[in-house]
């Protein structure tokens, strides 16, 4: 892999800016059949909880333009089980993991990181999710809350030694005040977009097409709010971005790029093109040959606006 | 599993807005077992419309041509996609997924096969393997008229038993394939029973096996996002065996499940 493709979000350091995002492609092992995932940046694992999920009643996702409805309401077999079961595999591979964790409360946070402690020097962050739309409880609440990012972001920090990842909504008004405290906590980057509360109704039965009644849009159909999600925030100069939302391809990851995303997640696209990590990398490093781009960071935040 | 792109060798309309497509792929034939299904991507190209692939079943893999085929129907802009490609265009498809029917763990030396509506496409694989495997095979298939009418050709080539249901009278016996059940199931006592077909069809096949004390495995089918068990977007709802309940996915964990344990609203 070329030396120019590597980026570094604070303390960590990534061979190249392609990440998978959170919920959308479990811990990577299914993948491995297709293509060598440890060619990613790295693989953000299904966000854990302390106790298994039974998730959402169904139906659970709803097809919508260019994009997906989804109420799976973090669906998971509790911390334990990848520690036991996924985390041996993921190591044989080689893959760099940013493992996802997700709690209703900091205390929760904290019992979380306590299980990751004894791991720590298999992962290379965590990514505290406290952005999902489809929890009734904490979840999104959490996460619009600074005190409380801040206070879950300072928890975990002080318990493990690798950088911590707040994931953030774009359900939110508050973006820069939240990575500002995410980043008072001892956050090292932010993750942005979690996908867009949306809905969709069935115009017969005139009943919602989700059991959740409202869920997560994710897809191409959000990009642009991606891109201006991260242009803004990236302007205010907090904390480095792992931009997503809505990536296909790797004119999107570079968009997004040049938006401020030092690195970029691909989600809802490994749902359909199962090599698409692969083929955005490649991808990459034909742009950066075409365009005579010799580090692939100098397109970071490089937009030409006003 | 592989990700596969592979040629279109036909791609025939055999009822009304019924298509059955053939597909040459070696490594399908090969590795995929009654029960799994392909996951296909139904637009061109960097086309993103519609926007997720879309599962079919195995009806059909033929070793001596190396082509597999699948039964579809019209119904949207995905299928509407599928009718429009020629012999000779490439298919985008992911498989084989899902947890087959392993009948070769079956000490089970009858078979029942129930379908309903396009619900008889894989299970006529699954006869097909149990035919190769000597095994005795009833299989009744109900539809709501004709428009089945080629299908039966299969069976007549497999020399299996079978019973056709319509409910418009128009082909076979009039009524649903339930029908078969009308007078009791103590000739299906020893059978294995699978079947595949609507949920109202496994709503009365649950009562009736439920009052007979019979077991039953059934194919599910749900909208799926990924179709390999990452997204768990195509959840079902199952009793386990303690009363408690728990979301299984249709396309990792199925979408071979025991209908018995199936909550079906």
């Amino acid at each position: 892999m070329p030396k120019g493709l590597s980026v570094k979000l604070g303390s960590l350091e990534l061979k190249n800016p392609i990440v998978t995002c959170s919920g959308t492609f479990s811990s990577g092992i299914e993948y491995n059949d297709l293509y060598d995932v440890s060619l990613l940046g790295a693989i953000t694992t299904k966000s854990f909880s302390l106790e298994e999920r039974l998730g959402n009643k169904p139906p659970r996702l709803c097809e919508t333009p260019a994009g997906l409805l989804n109420s799976i309401g973090l669906q998971n077999e509790g911390i334990d089980f990848f520690i036991n079961e996924h985390l041996p595999v993921v190591k044989k591979f080689g893959f760099t993991v940013i493992l996802s964790i997700l709690g209703d409360s900091v205390s929760e946070f904290i019992e979380l990181a306590v299980k990751i402690r004894k791991i720590e020097d298999d992962i290379a962050a965590v990514e505290l999710n406290l952005s999902c739309p489809n929890i009734k409880k904490g979840g999104l609440a959490l996460g619009s809350d600074p005190e409380e990012v801040e206070k879950a972001a300072a928890a975990v920090r002080k318990i493990l030694n690798i950088p911590v990842i707040v994931k953030l909504s774009p359900n939110n008004n508050n973006l820069s005040e939240l990575a500002l405290r995410a980043k008072n906590g001892g956050a090292e980057a932010v993750s942005l977009i979690n996908t867009v509360i949306g809905m969709a109704i069935d115009i017969n039965t005139f009943k919602p097409k989700l059991g959740n009644v409202t869920g997560g849009l994710s897809g191409p159909a959000i990009k642009p709010i991606a891109v201006a999600k991260i242009y803004n925030l990236h302007k205010e100069n907090i904390l480095p971005i792992i931009g997503m939302g809505g990536v296909f391809d790797y004119k999107d990851a570079i968009e997004l790029m040049i938006a401020g995303a030092s690195a970029v997640g691909i989600g809802t696209v490994n749902f359909i093109e199962y090599d698409a990590g692969k083929n955005i990398i490649d991808g990459l490093i034909s742009y950066m040959g075409s365009s005579n781009i010799k580090n692939i960071s100098e397109i970071i935040g490089s937009v030409k606006a006003g | 599993m592989k990700l596969i792109k592979g040629e279109i060798i036909s791609n025939k309309k055999i009822g009304e807005d019924l298509f059955k497509m053939t597909v040459f792929s070696p490594y399908i034939v090969k590795n995929s077992m009654p029960g799994q299904f392909v996951n296909i991507k139904c637009s061109s190209g960097n086309t993103i419309d519609p926007f997720l692939r879309r599962p079919f079943s195995i009806h059909d893999a033929e070793p001596d041509f190396k082509v597999f085929s699948i039964l579809y129907v019209l119904k949207g802009i995905g299928t509407d996609y599928l009718s429009k490609l020629n012999a000779g265009d490439i298919l985008d498809f992911a498989g084989p997924l899902g947890n087959g029917i392993d009948t070769t763990q079956s000490e089970n030396k009858n078979f029942l096969l129930i379908g309903g509506g396009i619900g008889v496409a894989p299970l006529y694989f699954l006869a097909k393997k149990l035919v190769s495997e000597e095994k005795n095979i009833f299989f009744a298939a109900g539809f709501k008229n004709n428009n089945f009418l080629l299908f039966e050709k299969n069976l007549q080539i497999l020399k299996i038993s079978y019973e056709i249901y319509s409910e418009d009278g128009t082909y076979g016996k009039r009524g649903k394939v339930t029908d078969l059940f009308n007078e009791g199931t103590e000739d299906f006592k020893n059978y294995e029973v699978v079947c595949c077909g609507p949920i109202g069809m496994y709503k009365a096949l649950q009562n009736v096996f439920t009052l007979n004390n019979m077991k039953a495995k059934a194919l599910f089918e749900e909208i799926m996002a990924c179709g390999i068990g990452v997204c768990k977007g195509c959840a079902m709802k199952f009793k386990n065996s303690d009363g408690t309940f728990e979301y299984r996915t249709v396309c990792k964990d199925g979408p071979v499940f025991d209908l018995m344990e199936a909550t079906i609203d």
